[in-house]
């Protein structure tokens, strides 16, 4: 690693004098803004690393397949969008009118999407979103968009109420961060719950700068319901996974929504995890998938040992299949690519992806589990690689 | 130059970037905008900070209060009357609000600046998950051409505001604040009233230009609306740019923006620290910002830049 | 509402209150004497939590020892940044008259170069790693090894600096300093030496607290904005400058913030926070410890 840094500031000293090489064959152009600088840098390469894999292995391949007729290799043109959706809405107009880039993939995050939608269906360029899931998106018009997502939180509602049904939950803890994608998923969670007569025995939302929880998890324990269900970000699950375990929350179901299923956390906890259930619907090698082995060893051979996001990595990654299947099938004729996605069924390393409008109509919510370290997908039970455990005692 | 020469180059060029909007690509009309909107917001921001001295860090709050306030009435109202709205309401509130934060000064009025911001971003988002919306789309929006036109405006109205501000009594009363507050206020200069005033405007202008902004940005977030980001941005804009009169922010967003499209380009990571080291050596070796300089410089006329 | 009594909140409140008053020492330090507004403060933290990673997952050193490392780190780029701008700063008349203002440009623009070179040397991701996780029991209250390390860690680092600044020499000259600056000059201080000690020492701090935030939360070169904010909230409370108020208020926002937290509803966390930031601002800009006169 320490030489890994010295090499890195050669490159980066490079960089400075260094001229683009031109390459000699004739490329397929496509664009994307990822967050390089500001608040969500650190989200971003969970997708542009799926972008950077991709565009390896189609060309290791050759290239993509263009409708039949030979192969020809992709050629990205990225920018930095600083975590700004108007910046990104920019971008794609760049990409499009300036660059003339062929076709565009997705930005990073929900807000980026509703920026880009507008200049896509203008220039009728088709996009295949990933990363961002909310109910308003399938406001968006149909036309050039679509969403791989299948965490839409009134879907992802439904199932877990399902599946706390399923273990004979009676009782829940809600905790909850105020920012909109967890607050959307508390909104159809609730009356999902009251349906289905699981008592809500403690309810708490909080900031996302929140620094101590410990206030919040005496007063969960005190109410002892079977099942806490966490909804929050990588930083406060971190709260939660330390302070749950100083104030001995001992629920046999626990549900941390995003965090578990990244790499670095779960170097943080190691066995702490054990039991953890977490938002995700995606195992590498699980049935029902296509090349999610192979995605799985090619991500960790390229990027050096670090384990892919189980949940953000997957669905990107799918997404830029969606594209490469289309164009397989049509060519680079932006409409055929458009109707190609409106009607094709898919295969990916998240299954089999067909529309229904605007978002995936066939990866069904869903939830994995972490179990001896490794991460299990435990829910829905058809896509199941494990069946959903008990949360044992903490680790230590 | 003489005056009226100067004018009517400045009206050419008005005329010349509302035409552009017929014709331009879109990529042009994006940096257009980009240009336009830090010109309003830099420009309003030298009506309070640059004559009277109070450095305002969190001048996001006018920006992402006036898209709040947009996004509340959108599509009750027809949208450039809620622009107008926005500034509006937020203008009156800052009349309110401004009467107690102003009593705060040097460093600490830094500070509350930039903490009031604060509170307001986290009361907003309260109020969304009260209100139980996560989201809120833009749908529907002007066209670009629209957009670009209506922050083309703002950017001229913001530009005559500070020229002729800076000019007036009222300017001249400002900037006494800056000299020296307690001097103005024995001689019998209205202080409290004057920075009540600045304080107002200087806030209405970014209110309309966080409305506009949403339509841009298709979604409005409290997260994104209030981010620091954007009182930096324009502080570090007028600072480079020279904050003492109005060409000042003109030149630094200008100087700003195509570097950044110049750079940002392939490196987007230099480019912020070109930024940062272009900001160090203004502050440390140009004080007086690109204008101040280029005047002293060229036209021989000193300016007064404490 | 038994739950307000549980030792185990006051635990929380304490680890909270301990690192508060940690971050703030540094940013206090810096303000005090020279009357610079550093809001580049979290990203040294940043720096600092770095070197605790790389220490540990490279060259196997736990951050109880890298911490001193990343002090060094951090002081060092006090010296350098002092050297090449702030001398510069508090030298010059012109810039002088508008020191706050120009400091918190300087600031800015440095604070955008360490994050970026950050991001460029060790890429955006975010990092973590275990250590001293196991639950450690004392009495009732059971804290992770490491949350208990940076209590007692930082609650004995931060005491020791505050007494050293209170009584050592060097913290007298420093005293006087944000005393009068113009008076400890004629009494012979050298007010360019003990300008540079405080930033390198200031900066020395934060790294150190960076490194003890490592162990519990994860890294990322964007890490650094909010710990700024909370440490211009703590300095603020204290009164601008004052080293024992700005413990004090740093204990004092730890114990608002767990058990204000508990009383209100967590929904208002942030609310309370910069509510009661703005509020003392605008009535008591001293600081709730301060004495009536403002630092300027």
């Amino acid at each position: 690693m320490v030489k890994h840094l010295i090499i890195k500031t050669f490159v980066i000293l490079g960089m400075f004098g260094m001229a683009y090489s031109v390459q000699a064959a004739d490329p397929v152009k496509i664009g994307f803004s990822i967050p390089k600088t500001g608040m969500f840098a650190s989200a971003g390469p969970s997708q542009l690393n799926a972008y950077l894999l991709w565009q390896d292995l189609v060309n290791a391949k050759g290239g993509l397949d263009i409708g039949g007729k030979g192969r020809r290799k992709i050629e990205f043109v990225q920018y930095d969008d600083k975590s700004n959706p108007a910046q990104a809405a920019k971008i794609y107009e760049k990409l499009i009118t300036n660059d003339k880039v062929d076709l565009v993939v997705a930005p990073w995050g929900t807000p980026h999407h509703f920026a880009v939608a507008p200049v896509v269906e203008r220039h009728k360029f088709p996009l295949v979103g990933n990363t961002a899931a909310s109910v308003a998106l399938r406001k968006v018009k149909p036309g050039y968009l679509w969403f791989t997502s299948s965490m839409m939180p009134d879907n992802v509602a439904k199932a877990m109420t399902a599946m706390l049904k399923s273990r004979g939950v009676k009782s829940v803890a809600i905790l909850y961060n105020l920012l909109p994608f967890a607050s959307e998923n508390i909104q159809f969670l609730k009356p999902a719950l009251a349906k289905a007569g699981i008592k809500i025995h403690f309810e708490a939302k909080y900031p996302p700068d929140i620094k101590d929880m410990t206030g919040m998890l005496i007063k969960v324990k005190a109410k002892n319901p079977d099942a806490v269900l966490v909804h929050s970000y990588p930083g406060d699950s971190i709260l939660y996974m330390n302070q749950a375990r100083e104030v001995g929350i001992n629920a046999k179901t626990q549900y941390v929504m995003v965090g578990p299923a990244i790499g670095f956390f779960r170097g943080m906890f190691k066995s702490n995890l054990d039991g953890i259930i977490t938002m995700g619907s995606w195992a590498p090698g699980m049935k029902g998938t296509t090349g999610s082995q192979k995605f799985y060893t090619a991500y960790k051979k390229k990027f050096k040992g670090h384990e892919p996001d189980y949940l953000d990595t997957v669905e990107v990654y799918a997404s830029v299949q969606i594209l490469e299947q289309a164009i397989a099938k049509v060519g680079l004729n932006r409409e055929k690519i458009r109707n190609a996605i409106n009607t094709m069924t898919f295969k990916t390393i998240y299954g089999d992806v067909k529309f229904n409008g605007v978002q995936n109509g066939s990866t069904p919510s869903g939830f994995t589990q972490i179990q001896k370290g490794k991460i299990e997908v435990v829910w829905p039970k058809s896509r199941a690689t494990a069946p959903v455990a008990d949360k044992g005692a903490w680790a230590n | 130059m003489k005056n009226s020469l100067k004018l009517v180059l400045a009206v050419v060029l008005c005329v010349f970037l509302a035409g552009v909007a017929g014709f331009a690509d879109e990529y042009i009309l994006g940096i257009g905008f980009t240009i336009f909107m830090y010109i309003a917001l830099a420009q309003s921001w030298v009506v309070l900070s640059g004559l009277t001295g109070y450095i305002s860090l969190g001048h996001v709050v006018f920006f992402g209060s006036g898209a709040y306030v947009f996004i509340l009435i959108w599509g009750l109202v027809p949208v450039w009357l809620g622009v107008f709205c926005s500034g509006i309401v937020v203008g009156l509130v800052s009349l309110i609000v401004g009467y107690p934060v102003l009593r705060v000064r040097g460093p600490y009025f830094v500070i509350l600046s930039f903490g009031l911001a604060e509170l307001v971003k986290n009361l907003v988002l309260i109020n969304e998950a009260r209100m139980y919306v996560s989201m809120r789309p833009v749908f529907g929006a002007p066209a670009l051409y629209q957009l670009y036109t209506a922050m083309l405006l703002l950017a001229i109205i913001a530009t005559g505001l500070t020229y002729w501000i800076r000019r007036s009594r009222f300017g001249a009363g400002l900037r006494s604040i800056r000299e020296d507050e307690e001097a103005a206020e024995t001689i019998g200069v209205p202080v409290a009233k004057l920075k009540l005033l600045a304080f107002a405007i200087s806030g209405v202008i970014p209110a309309m230009v966080g409305a506009i902004f949403i339509m841009r940005s298709g979604i409005f977030q409290s997260g994104d609306a209030f981010t620091p980001i954007v009182s930096f941005t324009m502080v570090t804009m007028a600072i480079i740019g020279g904050s003492d009169d109005a060409p000042g922010p003109f030149l630094g967003v200008v100087f700003l923006v195509l570097l950044q499209e110049l750079l940002w380009v392939n490196w987007p990571e230099v480019y912020m620290i070109i930024l940062g080291i272009l900001l160090l050596g203004f502050v440390l070796f140009i004080p007086n910002g690109i204008y101040g300089w280029l005047s002293e410089k060229y036209f021989g006329n000193k300016k007064n830049v404490t | 509402m038994d739950s307000l009594l549980s030792p185990q909140l006051l635990a929380a409140a304490m680890i909270t209150g301990v690192l508060y008053a940690l971050i703030s020492l540094g940013l206090n330090l810096v303000y005090g004497t020279m009357r610079l507004l550093n809001v580049a403060h979290g990203d040294l933290v940043m720096i600092g939590a770095y070197v605790a990673f790389i220490a540990f997952s490279l060259l196997n050193i736990g951050p109880l020892v890298s911490m001193f490392g990343a002090a060094l780190i951090c002081g060092f780029l006090g010296w350098l940044s002092y050297k090449c701008v702030f001398q510069r700063l508090l030298s010059n008349g012109q810039l002088l008259s508008r020191l706050e203002e120009n400091s918190l440009l300087l600031f800015f623009a440095l604070s955008v170069i360490i994050q970026n070179l950050a991001i460029l040397f060790f890429s955006a991701d975010r990092r973590g790693y275990e250590y001293l996780s196991a639950i450690v029991e004392i009495g009732d209250v059971r804290l992770t090894g490491a949350r208990l390390t940076v209590l007692i860690v930082g609650a004995v680092i931060s005491a020791a600096v505050v007494f050293f600044l209170r009584f050592s020499l060097f913290g007298l000259a420093m005293n006087a300093l944000i005393q009068n600056r113009d008076a400890s000059a004629i009494v012979g201080i050298n007010v360019d030496r003990v300008q540079m000690s405080s930033l390198i020492f200031g900066f020395g701090i934060t790294g150190l607290a960076g490194a003890l935030i490592s162990m519990m939360e994860p890294i990322s070169p964007v890490m650094g904005f909010p710990y700024t904010m909370s440490a211009f909230v703590i300095i603020i409370l204290g009164g601008l400058g004052n080293l024992w108020g700005g413990f004090l208020a740093g204990l004092l926002l730890g114990v608002l913030e767990v058990y204000g937290v508990a009383l209100t509803g967590p929904e208002w966390r942030s609310v309370l926070v910069y509510g009661i930031f703005v509020l003392i601002l605008i009535f008591r800009p001293q600081g709730l410890l301060g004495s009536g006169k403002t630092a300027r």
